[in-house]
């Protein structure tokens, strides 16, 4: 049993970890996108217009790519998580069928028309078929934030006597409380990744010396987009989300925290350090006192519950992991407020285009805020074990009790072997597309 | 499980039937990155509309082991919709950038 469940949440955990590259990168430039073409509009500057279409192209990619790595978790749902489903597939089953229907179909209809119609449409329809790609897309983060925010904490459902979970209140399920905090926290994750790519590819070209008026206003949209964004991931929407987990999932908070015990008064903040889970404490922490109690309940003495607080069948079951991927995630947050300050000072200075270190830098940055994106969500959800619907239904109740391990374990090799060709065939498709350039138009 | 890796290579067999058709019939090629932009949907589509005929992965599984015939009709299905993809994407191209 133990096996299955280890080798069903692998799976799990490697498909949509694989699958999460390129809708974190679409929600983002979408926005980007509408902007270039926005100051077009405004300014009937053609290097607006081009860098839309550029971008729109390597959206394509990407969104292409998402729908393929989206298809197995349809089916994992079904194949893996059988009692999961069937369980609470009144409830879920909404949400994920809104984002196919709603969404997936907005976002692929005008991304089509963004493409081949410019001609066709005149400008201002150009203009609205990319702000109706940026409102698909979003609206299909929003549906399956939805669905996420109802299994950490759920709203406006009823059990009936077979155990099977149905709405109640329908709208309960778009005003529950975890769902806006969570869903801004990752749009604007997702803008900082698309700030970071836009940046690096402008100081890819200006290092390169080849279309460096491009590369110029790549990079500086991109420093503009990332600082706004870096800033606001981590306030107010990161403090909000910290906020909730603490009030709705207090063993989470202290697991992720890294509070073996309850202090008397105020609870220190773990910048740096170990769990040791045998001797249950940090080893080789450096803390800063009181500080956590401040920036949880704005006060320096509020006494935070530390998971000896909690049984431990309450508590994740990969303390760990949590704490690091908590750790790792605000580590690089800071880095990215760092870095983007340092390059708005110099574009201000108008030395940024010839800073070379500063343009490797961003250059070789890239990965960092996928990687960010990437341990928020496994912060969310490790933190969310041992259940898959917080406080109602266990994860070890929700998997398909007929799977075997090894069938999962073979599949899972499988998906490896395919994911790799598939990201080769992107890093091509991606890197052909930015070899090429922007084109500049012709009349 | 199987039924999930099914469907990605038959994907992937749309990939490559879209840029078949696309190198082999040039005035429908929309270079690599197009053909498969568009053999990815039009694999998808065409197994997703028709494949409860019983053709789709999970038919192809149904019995517990792997149907070869079904199978292999999956994947003609999803060539060929990866190749009416690239030409009517060509075709929805060529008529939206008819000047007016």
């Amino acid at each position: 049993m133990e096996d299955m469940i280890f080798y069903d949440r692998l799976q799990f955990a490697f498909t949509i970890t694989f699958h999460y590259i390129f809708p974190q990168l679409t929600m983002g430039l979408s926005l980007i996108i509408v902007y270039f073409k926005w100051k077009y509009l405004r300014s009937k500057i053609e290097k607006y217009n081009d860098a839309a279409k550029f971008f729109m192209k390597i959206f394509a990619v990407n969104f292409t790519m998402g729908v393929v790595t989206g298809i197995p978790m349809e089916f994992q749902f079904g194949t893996n998580w059988a009692n999961f489903s069937e369980l609470t597939g009144g409830i879920i089953g909404q949400t994920l069928a809104m984002e196919g229907m709603f969404s997936f179909f907005l976002e692929s209809s005008f991304l089509v028309l963004f493409i081949f119609g410019e001609k066709l449409m005149g400008q201002k329809l150009h203009f609205l078929t990319g702000f109706l790609v940026f409102l698909g897309s979003w609206a299909s983060g929003w549906f399956i934030l939805a669905t996420n925010a109802w299994m950490q904490h759920p709203v406006g459902y009823e059990i009936l006597d077979n155990g099977k979970y149905i709405l109640n209140n329908f709208s309960a399920i778009f005003a529950n409380p975890w769902l806006i905090p969570a869903f801004l926290h990752n749009q604007m994750a997702s803008v900082v990744t698309s700030s970071f790519v836009v940046a690096s590819i402008g100081a890819f070209y200006i290092l390169r010396e080849k279309n460096i008026e491009y590369g110029k206003l790549f990079l500086k949209t991109g420093v503009v987009f990332g600082i706004i964004s870096s800033l606001l991931v981590a306030f107010p929407t990161g403090d909000w989300n910290a906020k909730n987990v603490a009030k709705h999932q207090p063993p989470s908070f202290a697991a992720m925290e890294g509070i073996f015990k309850t202090e008397d008064a105020g609870a220190e903040i773990v910048l740096i350090g170990q769990p040791n889970m045998v001797e249950k404490k940090i080893d080789n922490k450096i803390a800063v006192p009181n500080v956590l109690s401040f920036l949880t309940y704005q006060n320096w003495n509020t006494q935070i519950p530390g998971m000896d607080q909690f049984k431990k069948e309450d508590l994740p079951d990969n303390i760990p992991a949590l704490y690091y991927s908590y750790h790792i995630m605000v580590g690089l947050g800071t880095i990215f407020i760092a870095l983007m300050a340092l390059s708005l000072f110099f574009l201000w200075r108008k030395k940024l285009y010839h800073i070379k270190f500063l343009l490797w830098t961003i250059m070789f940055m890239v990965p960092f805020p996928y990687i960010a994106n990437l341990t928020g969500w496994y912060v969310a959800e490790l933190g969310r074990q041992p259940y898959l619907v917080y406080g109602l239904l266990r994860t070890s109740e929700g998997i398909s009790p007929t799977v075997s391990s090894g069938n999962t374990l073979f599949t899972l090799l499988g998906f490896v072997g395919l994911y790799m060709l598939l990201g080769l065939l992107f890093l091509v498709l991606v890197g052909k597309t930015i070899h090429q350039g922007p084109k500049p138009q012709t009349h | 499980m199987t039924e999930t890796l099914i469907a990605l290579i038959s994907i992937v067999i749309g990939i490559i039937g879209a840029n078949f058709t696309g190198k082999r019939f040039a005035k429908f090629d929309l270079g690599f990155t197009g053909n498969t932009l568009a053999g990815v949907f039009g694999s998808i589509f065409l197994i997703k509309s028709i494949g409860r005929l019983g053709f789709d992965p999970v038919s192809v599984m149904r019995s517990g082991n792997v149907d070869i015939l079904l199978l292999m009709i999956n994947f003609m299905v999803s060539f060929i919709g990866g190749s009416a993809a690239v030409v009517f994407a060509k075709k929805i191209r060529i008529f939206m950038n008819k000047r007016r």
